[in-house]
């Protein structure tokens, strides 16, 4: 009962904001929920069950170049070209997963890395279909049920997604899926042996998570109402995963924390060392990886630690 | 035909420096099964300090021959490789980390050192004076720049070294000691963290040579390392992780692939970009062991 308490006056609070911020601010605000909703999926596929993907970016891509090609090319109406990106996307992902789940470790992620190269070959090649280089842009989404999603309101369906990814996947972590996505993380042969379906809960994870990357992906296309190949490329993959290495790996927590420092910093950082900021995001990487594996998260758990009394987490 | 024979010239000239990228990789690979992905990167550092010794970039008295660059390349790099695996790998790998752990934390080292290039030098693209000039070159029916024919020397060198290193040596038997079996190397008496700390170094000066021997085709840039550690694992791939001569064989049959590709096929020229990671993907799900398996032990 609290809990579900909480839940809605942390929504209710993260949409208010929405209505306060001017156009700029809007901008940046809306970005960021994108980025957390990516991470959040992200970091289910990564730090959860330890698939090293690349494939992230391009799934978003699949998501918001399928529900514009299918709404303003072929003429459909938004909630046919929605049920198909995603569509789309499961199917496509369900396909990448299937063969290259197989892959041992980082092999996965060169697979992966692979197709996400591909896909912004071809989508700087689709001609006209995909707008080549520069992409598509002067859409705008229709309303749907009568209903104009414009200003602030569009901003309450990002904090609406990004509330919807964390619930579905909190619920997911939870369950005896979850656990089983981190035995195999841990170790695939023990988990394969205590019964879990191995390669079942690779492909549902990979399939399930990379959806969700399609889902963000829609709302990224409806949130500049222009979409090009760059920001579906390799960049952002490695944003996205430097987000959770210094977030926290598998941690929710650490996922939201990390994306929301790692895209504000470069407005802070920009103005003072220029494009050095990318050199500090490596160095901290590095630093994240060999002195404090557990991330952000796992300093936010010590210092809530020495204010609680013992054994009480 | 002559067509033909000048991109035989071309094709084999960048499949040497696909061949070399995967060289690098694998002589990381073999004894610590780690892919370092920042290798890309360092044959970008190779060939921003041979322009930089070469022309007058960092200093203006600097103005080296060749064969000087050429050692600067190599010491510069191989001693970078190595404080790479004192500062990021060792410590991981001591405190028994997962083994993804050293990859992603050379992921954080490639974007360290491209953007450091960034910062050092900018966005704009180095020429970079190459040994042999400019002047056509034409061996036989075979005619090209000169510089594809020193790429192809100089790759071959390298290859019949490490080849010797590897297949005759005291140090190469005890590299693939440890890549057969760490734990017994290691009671056999070899040093794992000296092994592991020359084979950085070595697989940077790799890297950084291949860096060095593109650039007067390709110009030094800051973007220039990433396409390279793509291509160069699709190599690897393709020849399998196992031996020399499968690196080899592997980059020769990709840039032939490639170039063969643009050339014949009836496509657009910027789908044919995507033909490696098509072989990239056919290749890691249909035969992930690669052309060449490891020799089997003895």
């Amino acid at each position: 009962m609290i809990r579900t308490l909480v839940w809605i006056a942390a929504i209710v609070a993260a949409s208010a904001i929405a209505f306060v911020l001017g156009g700029y601010a809007t901008d940046v605000y809306r970005k960021m929920l994108i980025w957390i909703a990516l991470a959040l999926s992200y970091n289910f596929l990564f730090g959860t069950a330890g698939q090293v993907a690349f494939s992230h970016f391009a799934f978003a891509g699949v998501g918001a170049y399928g529900v514009v090609i299918l709404s303003t090319k072929l003429g459909l109406p938004f909630g046919v070209a929605f049920i198909g990106a995603m569509a789309l996307c499961a199917l496509i992902a369900f396909i990448v997963a299937v063969p290259s789940t197989r892959l041992e470790g980082f092999y996965l992620a060169l697979a992966t890395l692979a197709f996400a190269q591909l896909f912004t070959v071809l989508i700087n090649e689709g001609g006209d279909l995909t707008g080549g280089t520069g992409g598509i842009a002067g859409y705008s989404l229709p309303s749907i049920f009568g209903l104009q999603l414009r200003g602030p309101w569009y901003t309450v369906v990002l904090v609406l997604l990004v509330a919807g990814t964390l619930l579905l996947l909190n619920r997911l972590d939870k369950s005896s899926f979850g656990r089983a996505c981190r035995a195999i993380r841990e170790n695939p042969a023990v988990a394969a042996a205590m019964g879990i379906n191995v390669r079942r809960t690779k492909v549902i994870t990979f399939t399930l998570t990379s959806t969700l990357a399609g889902l963000a992906g829609v709302a990224y296309a409806y949130t500049d109402n222009v979409i090009n190949p760059p920001v579906f490329g390799l960049e952002n993959v490695f944003l996205l995963l430097f987000m959770i290495i210094v977030g926290g790996m598998g941690r929710p927590l650490g996922a939201v924390v990390g994306a929301i420092l790692l895209y504000l910093a470069p407005f802070f950082l920009e103005p003072i060392v220029g494009h050095g900021y990318l050199v500090i995001f490596g160095i901290l990487v590095v630093l994240a990886i060999l002195y404090q594996p557990a991330g952000l998260a796992g300093l936010i758990d010590r210092s809530l630690g020495l204010l609680r009394p013992r054994g009480q987490s | 035909m002559e067509d033909f024979l000048e991109l035989t010239v071309s094709a084999t000239a960048s499949g040497c420096i696909y061949a070399l990228m995967a060289l690098s990789y694998l002589i990381v690979l073999r004894p610590t099964s780690i892919i370092n992905f920042a290798i890309g990167e360092w044959a970008a550092t190779g060939a921003f300090v041979g322009v930089g010794v070469l022309t007058t970039l960092l200093w203006p008295r600097l103005d080296a021959p060749y064969p000087v660059a050429v050692a600067i390349v190599l010491v510069v790099l191989g001693l970078l490789g190595w404080a790479v695996e004192r500062l990021t790998v060792r410590p991981l790998v001591k405190r028994g980390a997962a083994v993804t752990s050293p990859i992603l934390a050379l992921l954080g080292v490639l974007v360290i050192f491209r953007e450091t290039l960034t910062l050092l030098f900018g966005a704009d693209p180095f020429p970079s004076p190459p040994p042999l000039g400019y002047r056509r070159l034409e061996i036989g029916p075979f005619a090209g720049a000169p510089q594809q024919f020193f790429i192809i020397a100089v790759t071959l060198t390298i290859f019949a070294g490490v080849w010797y290193f590897f297949e005759r040596t005291v140090w190469g038997r005890a590299f693939e000691a440890v890549a057969i079996n760490r734990r017994a190397a290691a009671l056999m008496g070899i040093n794992l963290g000296r092994v592991t700390a020359l084979a950085f170094a070595a697989g940077a000066a790799v890297a950084g040579m291949a860096g060095l021997l593109i650039s007067p085709l390709t110009s030094a840039h800051y973007m220039m390392g990433l396409p390279l550690a793509i291509q160069g694992f699709t190599a690897l791939v393709i020849g399998g992780v196992g031996r020399v001569e499968g690196a080899l064989l592997g980059g020769l049959i990709l840039a032939f692939a490639e170039q063969l590709g643009a050339r014949y096929l009836p496509i657009p020229s910027g789908l044919t970009l995507a033909f490696p990671f098509s072989l990239l993907i056919l290749f890691l799900l249909l035969r992930p062991t690669g052309l060449i398996s490891p020799r089997e032990v003895r």
